[in-house]
């Protein structure tokens, strides 16, 4: 047994004051979890503190909270794990804090408002199979790896942890976010369904979308499933641009393909051809698409400053630094040999799994 | 005072599944789910569903084997009509979208679950209730514009008209304290089980019977309720389920002498026997000194190569590391028979009616009765959707020509004047607190309702279940709020609990015999000449209950001794 | 100590001061720099979005080439996207023979006699000062202690998540390091919002005002903490907040005049350098024009 301090912050929303903090002491042996730090606190004293749980074993989704300032399941934490891990804690004292998530609206204590914004986003993304037709008399014959692939979205039980620390949607509410575009993913990777262009291309020119991703992986490490919703999007994202050559308008697919080109080319990354190209499109023309025009006398300043500050020099700026032939060479060759295979070959870690031998990460 | 023709209570596979289907049959539905839907606790069904859909299968060898497990208690009649019906419903879960395991050549494949004369359990990874509740949970999206959905709101009661029809609920939204009537023609109930009357126990924190009490409290007979069937395989601390699925694939029981006991007791199907038996087997090596000293048995799943693990048995790696601190795929866990799933519930017929009128059950908090004595494992997910699927289209069927009924105003003034009460009361000095009571609950109840049962030990029992039942209506409630006020809940969680344990109590004390999961070391035998019909716990309006009995529908097998 | 040293492309393009400051303290602190001046950009996550397996390979020849580096110990980068994006090549090639079998296929095929073989160490500067060099040794090498310097650590994302894939545990806390390296230093950590978030740069093409939002967001936490300037391990961010940030803060709507250091340049001060050795007149945000570097909070160097 060992001593916690539990720190919740707390909210009534039936009275004037606000959040505020609330320690609670509670004794408990370290492998415990926080759900029965809190548990025990509500149970023995206090039992208006507000709380969503059901299952205790990671599985109904409902206790998603921040613990220590990092987005999780209340479930799933061991308190040994809570008081000395994470930025916030500096292993000295036994305090284990929880909040809140993150993105969603405060109902009382602890628990938020999935419906306004996580399910809402669900709801965007038509998610719900929309069949190939025709429907055969008996199952679908899908391929095996197929729906193994995607049981690995499927495992989403809806906790909300990576939408509470999503960091596009910090600064863009309207983003999808990383749990609706792992649902999406969920039809568009399933054989069974008759829509996946279309999912693609509405994911795809919704400015608020796919492309709206800041690619901060904090869904990744938040999501208690191992659904990596950001790396679902990066999928959706290949199979979007490379598969079904959608061109949205948030130039998302024109600046992966203007970056992907520009290595091919110079071996390195040319800045100043990525810009203009990722509005104009990809080729050295680009810039003088009437979008690249105006991204540019939009960005004039930032790349005038480069200059002025002598960061960059124009000639430079221009041409951009590039690999010496014989390497070059090689880049190509390796461009066109895996780019022209007919089929992209992916390794998926979650199917493959890591092999025995392999030292721990 | 929301008014439709299909009002379903419970938003687990059973509900949803009957929601969908009265909507399709053209009923206005509202659906009520003290959480989120998804969040009910049949997402935790982890190993998968039967069914006979295989071409070396068929739907007679899957109700034998259901007959068998149910130590031939399970009435034959509704067993048929579930085993037959089995292989479309599958097919229509996979059409929905339910991600199914598929064999190499792509078509849906199976596994090996216990009590099974074949490999007919299908299954997604070992996730298949999650899996499938979502799917359900993405069909009520699509088809929002004819099922109103009210996540979150908790009933407290059934509501008879004069003439004793069942005709709607009372409930509280718990995000607003708002108390409402729902009103219907036909009232589905699809609460779930009750696995929270004991301690530890494999089901979640709202599992807690609120739907056999309620519909006991309006005279409905509870059946079957001393059939509570402990699962062989939960972790000692928690009760936490390592799903048979593992023993499916594979995985072999131990005990601290490295013996492979099951070769004693089921020299056939050794860990895949019925979980009576394998809890038995397990609970004896215990009790003579042949288990590990935290009174456990080793589950070896290093058996199954460590690749099939990852892939089928993800949850069950997540579960190991995460609440026993084991590696599964390299080390034994240890395990102990735990509370799992009770056979028992309100009395159903095969369309889910029950005896009042209005009022169908299905799923867990049902007694069709399909499982009987013992439930095989995979045959529950299926029992709700068959007989959800089925109770859904019946009550809309039902409902067409009938008038909407009317709930008095001064009817849900008195719902509310209680509750009231109870959020306003002061707690008397020495009072406990709910969690206090509930503890001692199911303490009691695995102490005395377990795998091994006598006389003794049920009256003591009884004798603690009536004490807190009077003790229930002092309890302390701290939270004065309205807003998500869980103690005013758990408050009526715990007057549930308490009726549910006293009808499981009853039925116990009543079975002078052994059958399926009731062991009573004083009558070990199965004793078909006096005790081949269910027990029933029924109120009738009185505050003592009383039991009865019911035949068991016998269509083609005649009871055998049952071997494995 | 010999590194094989990759210093990425925006450090000799748009950000030069980064791959100049790196330079100049180098020998400093004793390492020998090899630059793998050979190698192409790691695709910083852009590649491997459109095609997985043309990441790696592209990686994998990076990291074959620094494994045929005399001598050195390891592989030494100085931006965190490139950590990010190479650590998540190399996890895959390192978890399954057959694929890695693949890529040195293509490998050898495009330059024979290249094959990279597993469990190559690839560290960021910032991972190397402290597991490597020790914080002991470099307070031992400190010249000038950044005295009430009050600084703002940025990691960026691509260093500190994924946990698991970054190695960061309880014995590794490398989401830390860059407070330790700071005190060390001898300047003051300011706490502030902004230490794990996201500079914006990824979506900068895609959604200018969100990107630019949260920079500007940033910053004036930053700010509002009283932090005198950043510091950041990456040159993406770098570009966001600093090269950017007038147009941060016009979306933010407020005024910022936040120096944004790499991390090089911090340490380059505190060894001993000039603000100017170290590039940081080429900064949008001149270091110099807002802090008196030379009183207010740097010390004198200590004699020799
Ligand atoms: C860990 C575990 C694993 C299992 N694995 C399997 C398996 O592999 N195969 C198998 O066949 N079976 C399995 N089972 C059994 C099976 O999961 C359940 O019997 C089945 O899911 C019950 O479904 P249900 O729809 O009847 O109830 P539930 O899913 O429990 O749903 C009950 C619903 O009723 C609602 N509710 C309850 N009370 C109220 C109230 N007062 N007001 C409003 N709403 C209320 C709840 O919110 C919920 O929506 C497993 C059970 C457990 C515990
Ligand atoms: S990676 Fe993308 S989806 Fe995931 S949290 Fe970051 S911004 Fe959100
Ligand atoms: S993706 Fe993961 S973190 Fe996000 S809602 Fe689903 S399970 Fe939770
Ligand atoms: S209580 Fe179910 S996920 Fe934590």
């Amino acid at each position: 047994m060992a001593d916690y301090t539990l720190r919740v912050r707390r909210f009534d929303p039936e009275q004037t004051s606000g959040p505020y903090w609330q320690e609670f002491a509670v004794e408990l042996e370290p492998h415990r979890s926080v759900l029965d730090a809190i548990l025990t606190a509500k149970e023995e004293l206090d039992g208006s503190l507000g709380i969503r749980c059901s299952c205790r074993a990671a599985i109904c989704g409902s206790c998603g909270v921040r613990v220590n300032g990092r987005p999780a399941l209340a479930c799933n934490t061991h308190l040994r794990d809570a008081t000395d891990a994470g930025p916030a804690a500096d292993g000295s004292t036994a305090t284990v804090t929880v909040e809140p998530m993150g993105n969603m609206p405060v109902l009382k204590d602890l628990i938020v408002d999935m419906d306004a914004v996580h399910w809402k986003k669900i709801h965007r993304v038509t998610p719900w199979l929309l069949n190939r037709r025709p429907v055969p008399e008996r199952e679908y014959v899908v391929p095996h790896e197929d729906m193994v692939d995607v049981t690995q979205t499927m495992a989403c039980i809806q906790c909300g942890a990576c939408v509470s620390d999503c960091l596009s949607m910090e600064v863009d509410p309207e983003f999808v976010g990383p749990a609706a575009a792992a649902k999406a993913y969920r039809f568009v990777g399933d054989p069974r369904d008759a829509e996946q262009r279309q999912r693609l291309r509405d994911l795809a020119e919704d400015p608020h979308g796919i492309y709206d991703c800041t690619h901060c992986f904090m869904c990744i490490d938040a999501c208690p499933k191992g659904v990596a919703p950001m790396s679902q999007i990066m999928r959706l994202r290949r199979i979007s641009g490379s598969d079904h050559q959608i061109v949205d308008r948030n130039n998302g697919e024109r600046h992966e393909e203007a970056f992907t080109t520009l290595v091919r080319d110079y071996g390195l990354l040319h800045e100043a051809e990525l810009l203009p190209r990722s509005y104009g499109g990809n080729s050295w023309f680009g810039k003088f698409h009437p979008a690249a025009g105006l991204e540019l006398v939009d960005s004039l300043p930032s790349i005038a400053r480069a200059v002025a500050r002598r960061k960059v020099k124009p000639t430079q700026a221009l041409r951009g630094h590039r690999l010496a032939r014989r390497d070059l060479d090689a880049v190509h060759a390796i461009f066109e040999r895996v780019e022209g295979d007919a089929r992209r070959h992916e390794l998926n870690l979650y199917l493959s799994g890591v092999e025995e031998e392999a030292p721990a990460p | 005072m929301p008014a439709h023709d299909v009002l379903i209570i419970g938003a687990g596979l059973a509900g949803q599944r009957a929601a969908l289907a009265a909507a399709q049959a053209g009923a206005s539905v509202a659906i009520v789910s003290k959480v989120h839907p998804v969040r009910s606790h049949s997402v935790a069904a982890a190993g998968g569903i039967n069914a006979a859909l295989n071409p070396g299968d068929s739907w007679e060898s899957h109700a034998f084997d259901t007959v068998k497990g149910s130590d031939y208690l399970g009435d034959q009649d509704a067993i048929e009509i579930m085993c037959r019906a089995a292989p479309d419903e599958i097919l229509w879960l996979e059409h929905a979208g339910v991600t199914f395991h598929r064999d190499e050549a792509g078509r849906l494949g199976t596994r090996a679950f216990g009590g099974a004369s074949a490999a007919r359990t299908y299954y997604v990874a070992d996730i298949t209730g999650q899996a499938i509740l979502h799917v359900l949970y993405e069909q009520l999206m699509k088809h929002h514009e004819r099922v109103d959905r009210f996540e979150e709101w908790f009933t407290t009661e059934l509501v008879q008209d004069d003439g004793g029809r069942c005709c709607g609920a009372i409930a509280r939204d718990v995000r607003s304290g708002h108390l409402d009537a729902f009103r219907a023609k036909a009232v589905v109930l699809a609460s779930g089980g009750a696995g929270q009357v004991f301690r530890p126990t494999t089901n979640a924190l709202i599992c807690t019977g609120d739907g056999m009490a309620q519909a006991y409290r309006i005279g409905a007979p509870l059946m079957d309720m001393e059939m509570i069937q402990y699962h062989p395989t939960t972790l000692a601390e928690n009760g936490f389920l390592i799903t048979e699925g593992a023993r499916g694939e594979g995985a072999q029981l131990f005990n601290a002498r490295g013996e492979r006991f099951m070769e004693r007791y089921a020299p056939n199907k050794l860990e895949l026997a019925s979980r009576d038996v394998v809890c038995r087997a397990e609970q004896t090596e215990i009790d003579e000194g042949r288990g590990f000293p935290d009174g456990t048995i080793a589950l070896d799943i290093t058996k199954v190569p460590r690749k099939r693990t990852l892939e089928a048995l993800r949850e069950i790696v997540n579960i190991g590391r995460d609440f026993a601190g084991v590696d599964i795929t390299r080390e034994p866990i240890h395990i102990k028979p735990g509370m799992h799933y009770i056979m028992g519930g309100v009395r159903a017929g095969t369309d889910g009616r029950t005896p009042v009128p209005g009022l169908y059950a299905v799923g867990e908090v049902a007694c069709v009765s399909v499982h009987g004595g013992n439930r095989l494992g995979a045959n529950s997910l299926l029992d709700t959707l068959i007989f959800g699927r089925r109770a859904g289209e019946h009550a809309a069927h039902h409902a067409v020509g009938l008038p909407m009924p009317r709930i008095e105003a001064a009817r849900l003034r008195d719902a509310q004047a209680e509750i009231d009460a109870l959020v306003a009361r002061v707690p008397a000095p020495g009072s406990r607190r709910i969690s206090h009571l509930k503890r001692e609950l199911g303490e009691t109840m695995n102490r005395y309702v377990a795998v091994y049962r006598d006389a003794a030990g049920l009256a003591t029992a009884h004798e603690v279940v009536r004490r807190l039942k009077e003790e229930a209506p002092r309890a302390a409630i701290d939270d004065r709020g309205a807003v998500f006020n869980q103690d005013v809940l758990a408050a009526f969680e715990l007057g549930y609990m308490l009726d549910v344990a006293e009808a499981i109590v009853l039925a116990a004390q009543e079975r002078r015999e052994s059958r399926g999961a009731q062991f009573r070391v004083d009558y070990p035998r199965r004793d078909d000449a006096g005790w081949l019909h269910h027990i029933t716990v029924s109120r009738n309006g009185q505050e003592v209950p009383r039991t009865g009995t019911e035949p068991v529908a016998i269509t083609r097998w005649q009871p055998q001794e049952r071997t494995y | 100590m010999r590194v094989a040293y990759w210093p990425g492309c925006v450090s000799r393009g748009f950000t030069p001061e980064l791959h100049g400051s790196m330079e100049a303290v180098a020998p400093l602190l004793g390492l020998e720099l090899v630059p793998l001046d050979r190698a192409a950009c790691c695709g910083a996550g852009v590649i491997a979005e459109h095609n997985q397996e043309l990441a790696d390979t592209l990686n994998a020849r990076t990291f074959a080439l620094a494994q045929q580096v005399d001598g050195a110990e390891l592989m030494m980068n100085i931006c965190s996207t490139c950590q990010g994006a190479q650590s998540e090549c190399q996890e895959r090639l390192d978890a399954n023979s057959a694929y890695r079998a693949r890529v040195n296929a293509t490998l050898d095929d495009a330059e024979p006699g290249l094959r990279y073989e597993k469990g190559l160490t690839n560290k960021n500067l910032l991972w190397l000062l402290v597991e490597e060099l020790g914080l002991d040794a470099l307070r031992a090498k400190v010249r000038r202690p950044l005295t009430n310097l009050r600084v703002g650590p940025f990691y960026g994302c691509y260093i500190v998540r994924p946990r698991a894939r970054l190695g960061i545990d309880a014995e590794h806390p490398r989401d830390r390091y860059l407070h330790q390296v700071i005190e060390t230093l001898g300047g003051t950590v300011i706490d502030y919002a902004g230490t794990y978030k996201c500079c914006g740069f990824p979506i900068v093409t895609m959604n200018k005002t969100a990107s630019l939002r949260q920079a500007g967001t940033h910053l004036g936490d930053a700010t509002d903490a009283e932090a005198d300037c950043l510091v950041v391990p990456c040159p993406l961010c770098h570009l966001n907040l600093d090269l950017q940030q007038p147009q941060a803060a016009k979306v933010v709507g407020r005024p910022l005049a936040m120096p944004v250091l790499h991390l090089p340049q911090l340490l380059g001060l505190a060894l001993g350098l000039e603000p100017k050795q170290l590039g940081m007149s080429k900064h949008v945000v001149k270091p110099t024009a807002v802090i008196d570097w030379s009183a207010a909070v740097v010390a004198a160097p200590a004699p020799a």
